[in-house]
This record gives C-alpha cells, sequence and structure tokens, in this order.
C-alpha cells in the first residue's frame, strides 16, 4: 500500500515536471509544442555530458535548462515565429524540428542506450518502506517548480503580461504588451523546462535518441485536460498518473502506459473542459 | 474655423494629434474602409457616426494597427504609424476602447488598470481613476468580469484615463447604457479633456451623446465619409439623422 502510494506521488511529480512546459506554450501560443519531446531528450543528454565530464550531477539540471532554453530560442525565432497565425503549420514544423533533433543527437551520440549518474543514489527508508531516494527527491523537485512558476505568473509584471496575453493576445496588444517578445519567452522557458524534465528523469531509466517520444504523448494528453492552469496540471497529474500506476500494477504495464491517453480521452468525451474550473 | 471655446489653446506648431491619410482598409479581399482621410487638432473630439456595417469600427482598428492598412497613411503627432505594430501604436500614446472583449474578466480591477499603466508611478494613476469614477478604488480587488455592464464601462474608460494617453480612440462606449450612466461618462470625457487636453475619436450610434461630447462630427457611409460638420452648427442633428435614417 505505502509502496504503492509513494509510485503515485512520484509518477504525478514527475509527469508534471514533463508536462508544465508544454502547458505554458499551449497557454500563451495555443500550439502543442511537439518538439517537447526533443528537447526532453536534449536535456536527457545533457545530464549524459555533465555525467561524461566526471562534474557534479546536480549541475545537470542547469545544463539542460541552458541547452533547451538556447534550442528554444532559436525555434520560435525561426520556425514558430514566421507561422504566426497558421497554428497547425506551426505545430507540424515543431514535430519535423522534434526529428532533426532526434537525428543530429543520434549523429553526435550513437543509438546506443547510455546512463547517467544520479543525483542522490541508493534508497531512502520511509514508512517502512525502502525507496528510491531520487524519485522521492523529484516530488520536492515538482513542488518547487510549480510554485516558482505560480510566484512569476501572479507575482510579477511579465507574469500579469503573459496571463493578459493567455486570455486575450488583441486586447493585451492594443495596451502596450509586447505579445510577441512574451511569446518568445514563454517558448524559450517551455523548452528550458522540458530540457529540465529530461535530465530530472534520466537518472531513472536511460537515455536514448528517441527518450522524449513517449513521455509527449502523456504529456500532451495532459495538457489537453488541463487548460492553461498548473492547479489544474498538478490534479490530473495526481489523478491520471495515479489511475496508471494502478493499471500497470494490478492489471498489465502493457494498459498503464496507455491509462493516461485512454482515460483523458474518455474525460474530454464527458467534460470538455477536463480538470480546468469553467 | 476656429475651436469651439471648451478647447484647451493649440500647441505653438499645428501638426494634427492624429492625421490620417487616403487609408484603405479592411478585411482579407474585403475593403470596408475606402480612402478615409481626417485629421483631429489637439484637444481636439470627433465624433464619426454611421449605421451599423459602415466601417467605423474598422477605421479605428485600421488606425491601431489590428488590420492591415492597404494603403494610406496614419501619423501621431506627426510620428508615422502606418506600419507600427498595435502596442508600439499604444505605446506612443494612444489610448483604444475596444467595443467588445475589451476587458479582461478574469482579472481584478487592479489588474486590468495595472497592465494598460506603463509608467511607474501607478498612485498617479489611480488618483486619476479616482477623479474620474471613485468607486473603483473600492473595487480594486473584484473581478473584472463581476462588475454590471454600466461599470465595466466606466472601468474602459478609466483604463484609458489611467495610461494618460494623448489620444484615445472609443467605439461605442454607450452601447447598451442607461442614460445616467451615459451622462456621466459625458461628464468624465469633458473633463478628461479639459484637465489634460486629450485628442479624442469617438465612433457613435448615440447622437445626442455624440453631439453633446464633441467638436466636430462626420458621418461614414459605405466606408467613406458622406457629411461632416461642428456639433455647434443647428443643422447638425437634421444631417446626421438623415444619414442613419437613410
Amino acid at each position: 500500500m505505502i509502496a504503492q502510494g509513494l509510485d503515485i506521488v512520484t509518477t504525478a511529480a514527475i509527469l508534471y515536471a514533463v508536462a508544465t512546459g508544454l502547458l505554458l506554450v499551449f497557454g500563451v501560443m495555443k500550439i502543442i509544442n511537439f518538439a517537447h519531446g526533443g528537447l526532453m531528450t536534449l536535456g536527457g543528454y545533457a545530464a549524459l555530458v555533465t555525467t561524461q565530464m566526471g562534474l557534479n550531477p546536480w549541475l545537470a539540471i542547469p545544463a539542460a535548462a541552458l541547452f533547451g532554453g538556447v534550442a528554444g530560442m532559436a525555434i520560435e525565432r525561426f520556425a514558430v515565429r514566421p507561422l504566426y497565425g497558421r497554428p497547425l503549420d506551426a505545430i507540424l514544423a515543431t514535430w519535423g524540428l522534434s526529428i532533426i533533433l532526434g537525428q543530429l543527437i543520434t549523429i553526435g551520440f550513437g543509438r546506443g542506450v547510455q546512463f547517467t549518474r544520479s543525483p542522490l543514489e541508493g534508497t531512502l527508508d520511509l514508512l517502512g518502506e525502502s525507496y528510491s531516494a531520487w524519485r522521492l527527491a523529484l516530488v520536492p523537485i515538482a513542488v518547487v517548480l510549480g510554485l516558482g512558476l505560480t510566484a512569476l505568473l501572479q507575482g510579477t509584471r511579465l507574469g500579469l503580461e503573459t496571463r493578459a496575453v493567455i486570455m486575450n493576445e488583441d486586447l493585451a496588444r492594443g495596451l502596450g504588451i509586447n505579445s510577441g517578445l512574451v511569446r518568445f519567452l514563454t517558448f524559450t522557458l517551455g523548452s528550458a523546462l522540458a530540457a529540465v524534465a529530461g535530465a530530472l528523469i534520466t537518472p531513472l531509466s536511460s537515455v536514448d535518441p528517441n527518450m522524449g517520444v513517449p513521455w509527449l504523448v502523456n504529456a500532451f494528453m495532459l495538457v489537453l485536460v488541463s487548460g492553461a492552469s498548473l492547479f489544474s496540471l498538478a490534479l490530473s497529474c495526481l489523478v491520471l498518473g495515479g489511475a496508471q500506476v494502478l493499471v500497470s500494477t494490478y492489471l498489465s504495464p502493457v494498459l498503464g502506459g496507455l491509462t493516461i491517453a485512454v482515460l483523458a480521452a474518455v474525460l474530454l468525451r464527458i467534460r470538455p473542459q477536463g480538470f480546468a474550473r469553467d | 474655423m476656429t475651436a469651439p471655446a471648451t478647447n484647451p489653446p493649440a500647441s505653438a506648431n499645428d501638426t494634427p494629434a492624429l492625421a490620417v491619410e487616403n487609408l484603405s482598409s479592411g478585411y482579407a479581399g474585403a475593403v470596408v474602409v475606402r480612402e478615409v482621410s481626417l485629421a483631429l487638432q489637439p484637444g481636439e473630439i470627433r465624433a464619426v457616426l454611421g449605421k451599423n456595417g459602415m466601417g467605423k469600427s474598422t477605421l479605428l482598428k485600421a488606425v491601431m494597427g489590428f488590420l492591415p492598412k492597404m494603403g494610406g497613411v496614419v501619423r501621431f503627432e506627426g510620428t508615422d504609424a502606418t506600419r507600427l505594430p498595435p502596442h508600439r501604436i499604444a505605446r506612443l500614446g494612444i489610448g483604444y476602447v475596444a467595443q467588445e472583449k475589451a476587458l479582461f474578466q478574469d482579472l481584478t480591477v487592479e489588474e486590468n488598470l495595472r497592465l494598460a499603466v506603463r509608467a511607474p508611478d501607478f498612485a498617479a494613476a489611480l488618483a486619476e481613476v479616482e477623479t474620474a469614477f471613485p468607486f473603483l478604488l473600492k473595487r480594486l480587488r473584484q473581478r473584472a468580469g463581476t462588475l454590471s455592464g454600466g461599470e465595466q464601462k466606466m472601468l474602459l474608460m478609466a483604463r484609458a484615463l489611467a495610461t494618460g494617453a494623448r489620444l484615445l480612440l472609443v467605439d461605442e462606449i454607450t452601447e447598451g447604457l442607461q442614460p445616467s450612466v451615459i451622462d456621466r461618462l459625458a461628464g468624465v470625457i469633458r473633463d478628461a479633456r479639459a484637465r489634460h487636453g486629450t485628442t479624442m475619436l469617438l465612433v457613435e450610434q448615440h447622437l445626442p451623446f455624440a453631439l453633446a461630447v464633441a467638436d466636430r462630427w462626420a458621418v461614414l457611409d459605405r466606408g467613406e465619409f458622406a457629411d461632416a460638420g461642428a456639433t455647434t452648427e443647428p443643422d447638425a442633428h437634421a444631417r446626421i439623422l438623415r444619414h442613419l435614417s437613410v
């Protein structure tokens, strides 16, 4: 029981870390960034390079943020911005870039599966269970991530302008807000968050050129049921992530892998706004 | 032609606050406004009237940069604003009050004001709001969407004035309002002009309001100005009505 509870909470934390960047970009730009998976892979390889250079494994997180952020700037400037007003084309462009990113990584690092060092090795004893220390650490990390982003959105001028662009971009522009800059900064931040998520999950699994892709589908569905709310996202990660853990444990891991996508689709059919309040 | 006595003294140079020359605009494939020209002197209030679909809102959206300009030039205080995006036009000192969806319904009154006010001195902006509509200062934490229709229009006007904009483009602020609220808005508009010399271009359907507030009027008919004059002329009412009723 306790092990399952921990599985649910840590799974939700991982999903939250993976999906926040996608949610921010979706809220502001109204497009799903399909390069999100590729950017996660980039973050995974940033962690790998950190390990190979023998650096402190915690440095993987800022390194991933840096690489992801710079890649995001380039993607926004040269692929997404020219397709402003053509959201479907913009989505296809990010999908194409994701493929290119994967291929570049393959050229650089090869196809093989590789492993990174974990910032926290071993296990922790919690409530009588011996549990992976890194998995547990991801819970406070996800909480800090959520609180930090909430503080940014609710407590700063840039956050207020970002919320304004999310709600009504034309109105924001008419009041003197440079929505193009808000879009650029949001995409940069969203890409950095994707890469950070990639670096966070690599100690749990392994690194390969397609590691981000399976995460993209779940993150995509979670964003669709959460609207543009960080709070709704936390809720959907807990509920749908919890369901995934239970199905994997009691039925089969294969069905578990489908749980989030199927439940999200059913939920959207019944309640189109998903977990969002209105 | 001399400006009405209520106008503050015009600045030494006679550069118009807003000059629109041969402006054409509209939506993909449909020209709505055709080669329209107008010049507003600093501190002038001009009412643009006309039936629905004659291009009044399109004119404001084109000036503001929301719609592409298919031809013509727009200058604000002599600065060419023809090719600028909306946020740059707003930052020149132009306040735009749209007819619909002009407030962030889910944000508070204060957040709506803060978004528009770029100056660091928010207290001064709030003082301006207090002068115009004191009740708003007690409602700063309230969500804008929970204000009544009339209160929302007053917040719109307050927000435009709080920015210190030197030119206001106002799209049918009186629509659906009670006479008492319309009178209140008219008083605030005239007071703002008297104190700051704010230039205004008001798109209106409400004829008594337009004649009471504006110095000059113009009628837009199928995207072109069909008639214009001073609101002080005795036949203004009859001439405008003729265009509105045809």
